[in-house]
């Protein structure tokens, strides 16, 4: 039994030795999947997500079945289509997950409502789907913020028109509601033992904007938190696509000056 | 374009990351590896004053406060160690000798490794705990260093090498670090950094390094008062080389691993539960299983979550009608072992299983009744014990010299098993009381092996003695922290209600100064809760006020004082002392509704018609001014005496009228009158020394009062329940079970051809009311004391733990009954003030009041404090009792209350003490005797003839006696004649 939350107002310091606003290290790749129209890998410390973007094409109501779907532009845009898999292999202990699971769902509707806030889907037209798969591979807290980053990104590589990246990170507290603890300060980016030792949240942002209004005391704490958590993976992500460009224009696959213009999302 | 696998892996090992790997398994023993992310970092400080290094790089949390470094820049220094030293001790170190960290005198600057801290948490939670109190203490200067998360001191565990030896590296590494890292702040006077071990093997390896090392015995040993603190260190790991004994050394079988215990129980062949007094209750069976003699004990101690097996049939034990002593319970008693047991088969042992049912269900008369053996120990419960030293474990030449030698330490408890401590001390240590800790039993002891923590004074001293009893009941007796006094009023005994009803403090407060209210306590109360008033009103009917301090004005929800009271629980009542709840200051003034000044109660008004009937009753907080405060013997006198005719004493002949009827209301409804022997110690006013003992009187004023706090107690309950269906706060009385009263109904219908009938609290307590023996007064209440054991005891609960009808109170006859009037000395009414006033939209209702998971461990708590308040108050009134007989001969009437066939349980009431009378003390030799246990009759014969039975009154002679075995003075009793 390794130690466990109690022990951060020791030395300030959390399960994994982190300080209270640090992010786990990030790692993410574009294009991982060349035969698909979008795709994209990303890990948050040891969570893992493997995204892949197809279409956006015709509407096809039997793929979509077990997907969650939300309308852009309202609606006269795609659709966003949205289905997560969570591997077998990717919690501590091996088990299948049916496609009911209500909490899954209850994220791939989030997922879709949040991502048709930002897709600029009108150039599609209203009868056509972006379907969004996300693969999770590992499995290690703040599950619902790295599922919308990873999107974020393999839309990115689709080259799908977005207002800006929808960002997505957590916050917990050192303490619970009950114990009344004023001074608890709030933690950045949870992992699993965190998440089920202390109370938390997920938040989404627009990109580098933070339009959130702020609530009650202990939260707002949180919330400032998370969300400067976000703008910290907002700039990763956009590190990361712009690696890619570069890379791209390296290996001659565009033009220069095309480069500047398509992949300039500020 | 790359494969995902190799091109994130080659980043992987960056300088400051790492991961964990390590594998564990469940409860259901499944295998799971776990991976953790290790973030490792350059900013955590050594937390040295005199390092200005760390201090820019230290840490703030999110509201941008830095902690205060920790360690001294002064640190005291020894012999070795003349510039000062801080000291790292190792995980051993702290197992065997917590009790030295938590010394006054030495161990100061002490660095806390965060391996250390992980692996103590793996081997002993309440260490742990205890550990982390001290690193909160500001004064002890204790610092936890994160080595693991800190670059330079992270170590990785080699190929095949354990990981002990990869934890005690470690160590080595953060004490190397520490040194080197205090070398660079170029300070005059350089503290070393030692590293304090147990371990042979890691002090060489730290000594072929160069790293500062010493062993525990040498460092404390080279203290100033080392040879007292040497005795504080335990026994156990030290010689564990040594100790490599052959089989037949052990006295005691092997514990089951836990893996195996767990699947036992599962299939229902082994069970769990606590052992209690030589029993086990298992959820399996509806009866205690019985656990007999040394080997089958198998080292449990009484409160110990084990494992135990039933026994074969062969060995189950009848029923005894003997008075065990305690030499035949440790005598050895299956000293064969048990070699048919592995040929039983699986079948076998489920129809044991079944047979234990069977048995368990039918009458216990004459059959033989299971036992068992325990076969493992789930969870020691071992917490500090008073005792004192054997004298015979003594040898001569240790009263005067310093040698070190084993002595064993007798318990004051009698379910603890003697301990074995080591001492250079046993001189000294000699008729005195002390406290120790046990620290291991092994196989090869007889005895558990503890240590010495510190003396409490001469036996039979009252000073000693108190204390003794304090921590053997657990109760809280240190002064209140600084902490606590902090929430007090500033104005400390200046604090007046406000003059002005515009202040804050009379927001909702209903003005109820002009009631003529008065007070009834007993002499000398100090800590007044409550206080009544009773006016007639124009249509004839009464309004009746309870009023009862308003103590949750002054304690607030979840600062340090209500945390401190809720840990307390109860206010605790010694003869010659109280344990208060909350301090002084709120408890005998502000809160205390004393007479003649204005004071912050709470309210319970109802209107009441002639016939006590309720017409309507509310609540509100209020201000009053008491007119006087009675004792129960001048509030008699006042309302006995008829010149007496103002409206004060008018009120309270319509408040003892009133309560007259109330309390025939109650027994009508079934309330049960119970006894117990109770007595009061009177005391030399100037030395306090005890010189007589009284049974206590009641009069008609103790009636009063009770029934009408009973009456605010419901009526609160009632309404709060109303408001708050889930976490309300109530108090119930479970209904006996009937086999309860078994042996009770069958010794009556026998002698007295009486009838115990108990299918109602209502047919009991007529049935009670009907065992009397004209010749007899006193057998009435003897029988009622005699119930009163077969009682369950009440407990406080929370609402929605229970369904309704549970909620009744057994004794009280009433279905809903809570407690509410004295807040200053119970826990559970300041709760219930507080659920009250937010149901009445006095006040918001706090989220601690609010949560039930909460309030289920506030009333776990309270339950088992309040539980030891009793026993403390009891064994302190054993203790005067003892004291006030000292060097007294009497002869008194007693009664026999329980019957064996070698000897019999006399109860004195003149002292509330009862004793046993055995066969061998009546004559020399002892004579022979024939029981007749249907009858309850025992016979002698030969060198003393006599008759004796149950219920049976008899003259004793009673004179005090030490008990070597525990070291108290109690009476002894010897039989004098046998009367009728």
């Amino acid at each position: 039994m390794p130690l466990d939350t109690s022990t951060y107002n020791l030395a300030l310091l959390r399960v994994d030795g982190r300080r209270w606003n640090e992010l786990r290290q990030q790692k993410g790749q574009l294009g991982v999947q060349p035969s698909a129209d979008g795709s994209a890998y990303l890990e948050m410390g040891n969570t893992k997500i493997q995204c892949i973007i197809t279409g956006p094409n015709e509407r096809d109501t039997k793929s979509t079945s077990s997907a969650s779907t939300a309308p852009t532009s309202g609606g006269l845009g795609a659709t966003v289509a949205v289905s997560i898999m969570i591997a077998p292999f990717a919690t501590v202990d091996r088990k299948r997950r049916g496609r009911n699971d209500k909490r899954l769902q209850e994220m791939q509707t989030t997922i879709a409502s949040g991502l048709a806030a930002t897709v600029q889907g009108q150039s599609y037209g209203p009868r056509s789907t972006i379907h969004i798969s996300l693969n999770v591979l590992s499995q290690d807290g703040s599950l619902l913020a790295c599922l919308i980053n990873a999107a974020s990104l393999a839309l990115v590589d689709a080259g799908v028109p977005m207002t800006d990246y929808l960002v997505a990170c957590t916050a917990g507290s050192t303490s619970s509601y009950a114990a009344a603890d004023e001074e608890a300060d709030p933690l950045l980016d949870l992992n699993t033992q965190e998440e089920q030792e202390l109370p938390f949240l997920t938040l989404a942002t627009l990109g580098a904007t933070d339009k959130v209004v702020a609530m009650l005391t202990r939260l707002e704490g949180m919330m400032a938190t998370a969300a400067d958590g976000c703008k910290g993976v907002r700039d990763f992500l956009d590190g990361v696509v712009r690696d890619k460009g570069e890379l791209m224009v390296q290996e001659g696959a565009i033009g220069r000056g095309e480069v500047v213009s398509s992949m300039d999302l500020d | 374009m790359t494969s995902l696998k190799r091109s994130l892996e080659s980043e992987q090992d960056s300088a400051n990351f790492s991961s964990k790997v390590y594998v564990r398994s469940t409860k259901s023993g499944k295998v799971q590896k776990i991976v953790r992310e290790v973030y490792l970092r350059q900013d955590i400080p050594c937390s040295s004053k005199i390092c200005s290094k760390c201090r820019n790089t230290a840490p703030a949390n999110a509201a941008g406060v830095v902690s205060p470094f920790v360690l001294s820049d002064k640190p005291a220094g020894t012999k070795e160690y003349p510039q000062g030293h801080y000291l790292v001790p190792d995980t051993n170190a702290l197992l065997n000798a917590m009790d030295l960290f938590e010394q006054s005198t030495a161990f100061y600057d002490v660095i806390i490794l965060q391996t250390v801290l992980e692996e103590l948490r793996n081997r002993s939670l309440p260490l742990y705990n205890r550990l982390i109190g001290l690193t909160k203490s500001e004064d002890k200067r204790f610092y936890v260093f994160f080595n693991e998360f800190r670059l330079e001191t992270y170590v990785t565990r080699e190929e095949g090498e354990s990981i002990n030896d990869r934890n005690d590296r470690a160590v080595r590494r953060a004490v190397q670090w520490y040194n080197s890292h205090l070398a660079q702040t170029k300070s005059k006077k350089l503290p070393t950094v030692v590293m304090l071990t147990d371990d042979r093997g890691n002090i060489e390896k730290a000594q072929a390094e160069k790293t500062p090392a010493t062993r525990l015995r040498d460092y404390v040993g080279g203290l100033e008062n080392g040879e007292r603190l040497l005795d504080m260190i335990a026994e156990s790991q030290e010689k564990g080389i040594s100790r490599d004994k052959k089989a037949g050394d052990f006295l005691y079988p092997e514990h089951f691993s836990l893996s195996k215990m767990m699947t036992g129980v599962k299939n229902g062949m082994l069970h769990q539960g606590i052992f209690n007094r030589g029993s086990i209750k298992v959820p399996a069976f509806p009866k205690a299983l019985i656990v007999l003699g040394r080997d089958n004990i198998n080292r449990a101690v009484d409160g110990d979550v084990v494992v135990v097996e039933v026994l074969p049939k062969d060995q189950w034990k009848e029923p005894s009608t003997k008075i065990i002593e305690e030499e035949t319970v440790t005598k050895n008693e299956n000293a064969d072992g048990d070699e048919g047991e592995d040929l039983v088969t699986e079948k076998e042992r489920r129809a044991l299983q079944e047979e234990v049912k069977k048995t368990h269900s039918t009458s216990t008369e004459g059959r033989a009744q299971p036992t068992a053996k325990v076969v493992g120990v789930i969870k020691r419960n071992w917490r500090q014990y008073v005792g004192h030293v054997d004298q015979s474990s003594v040898s001569q030449s240790a009263k005067q010299g310093r040698k070190q030698e084993s002595v064993f330490l007798v318990p004051m408890d009698k379910k603890i098993p003697k301990i074995r401590i080591r001492t250079r001390q046993a001189g000294e240590l000699l008729g005195k009381r002390i406290l120790v800790t046990i620290d291991s039993w092994d196989r090869d002891s007889r005895h558990p092996i503890g240590h010495f923590v510190r003396s409490l004074g001469e036996l039979e001293t009252k000073a000693a003695e108190t204390e003794a009893l304090l921590l053997e009941y657990d109760v809280q007796y240190r002064p209140f922290p600084k902490t606590v006094l902090d929430c007090l009023p500033k104005e400390g005994h200046d604090w007046k209600v406000p003059a002005s009803t515009d202040d804050p403090g009379w927001r909702g407060r209903e003005d109820l100064r002009p009631l003529l209210i008065c007070s009834i306590d007993p002499v000398g109360c100090q800590d007044i809760d409550d206080a009544l008033h009773a006016r007639p009103l124009p249509n004839g009917n009464y309004e009746v006020g309870v009023h009862i301090a308003d103590v949750s004005h002054f304690v607030k929800p979840s600062n340090a004082m209500d945390h401190e009271a809720s840990i307390r629980g109860t206010t605790v009542y010694l003869v010659d002392k109280r344990i208060d709840m909350l301090p002084m200051l709120l408890g005998t003034d502000l809160c205390s509704l004393k007479p003649y000044v204005e004071r912050y109660a709470f309210s319970t008004l109802w209107e009441l018609n002639p016939d006590a009937d309720i017409v309507n009753v509310r609540f509100t907080k209020s201000v009053i001014k008491s007119r006087e405060a009675f004792s129960y013997e001048q509030a008699q006198l006042r309302i006995d005496d008829a010149s007496q005719q103002d409206e004060l004493t008018q009120g309270m002949r319509t408040l003892l009228m009133l309560s007259k009827k109330l309390k025939q209301k109650r027994m009508d409804a079934g309330a049960l009158s119970l006894s117990s022997p109770e007595v009061k110690v009177q005391m030399e006013s100037e030395t306090s020394d005890p010189i007589d003992v009284k049974t206590k009187e009641l009069l008609d004023t103790n009636s009063l009062v009770e029934e009408f706090m009973l009456l605010a107690n419901i009526s609160v309950a009632d309404k709060i329940y109303q408001s708050f269906p889930q976490t309300a706060i109530l108090r119930r009385h479970g209904a006996p079970p009937k086999t309860n009263f078994d042996e009770l109904s069958n010794q009556l219908k026998i002698k007295r051809g009486l009838e115990l009938r108990c299918d109602s609290s209502r047919a009991l307590a007529d049935s009670l009311d009907a065992c009397t023996d004209p010749k007899e007064p006193f057998f009435n209440t003897l029988i009622r004391i005699m119930a009163t054991r077969c009682m369950m005891s009440a407990e406080y609960f929370c609402a929605g733990t229970q369904a309704y009808p549970e909620f009744r109170h057994y004794g009280l006859a009433s279905e809903i009954y809570t407690h509410f009037t004295s807040p200053i000395r119970r826990y559970a009414d300041l709760v219930a003030h507080r659920q009250l006033a937010a149901a009445i939209d006095y006040e918001p209702m706090h989220p601690a009041v609010r949560s039930r998971g909460k309030l289920e461990a506030v009333c776990k708590n309270i339950n088992v404090r309040h539980r030891n308040a009793q026993l403390a108050g009891r064994a302190s009134i054993a203790y005067y009792v003892g004291q006030a007989l000292k060097g007294r001969v009497a002869d008194e009437e007693g009664f026999v209350m329980k019957i064996f066939s070698n000897g019999f349980v006399v109860l004195v009431p003149r002292f509330g003490i009862e004793s046993v009378i055995r066969l061998r003390d009546l004559a020399e030799p002892e004579p022979e005797s024939t029981f007749d246990a249907e009858n309850y009759v025992l016979k002698t014969s030969g060198s003393r003839e006599l008759s004796v039975e149950l219920f049976q009154k008899v003259v004793v002679r009673i004179s005090d006696a030490k008990d070597e075995a525990t070291g108290k003075r109690g009476a002894k009793m010897v039989l004098v004649k046998v009367i009728g």
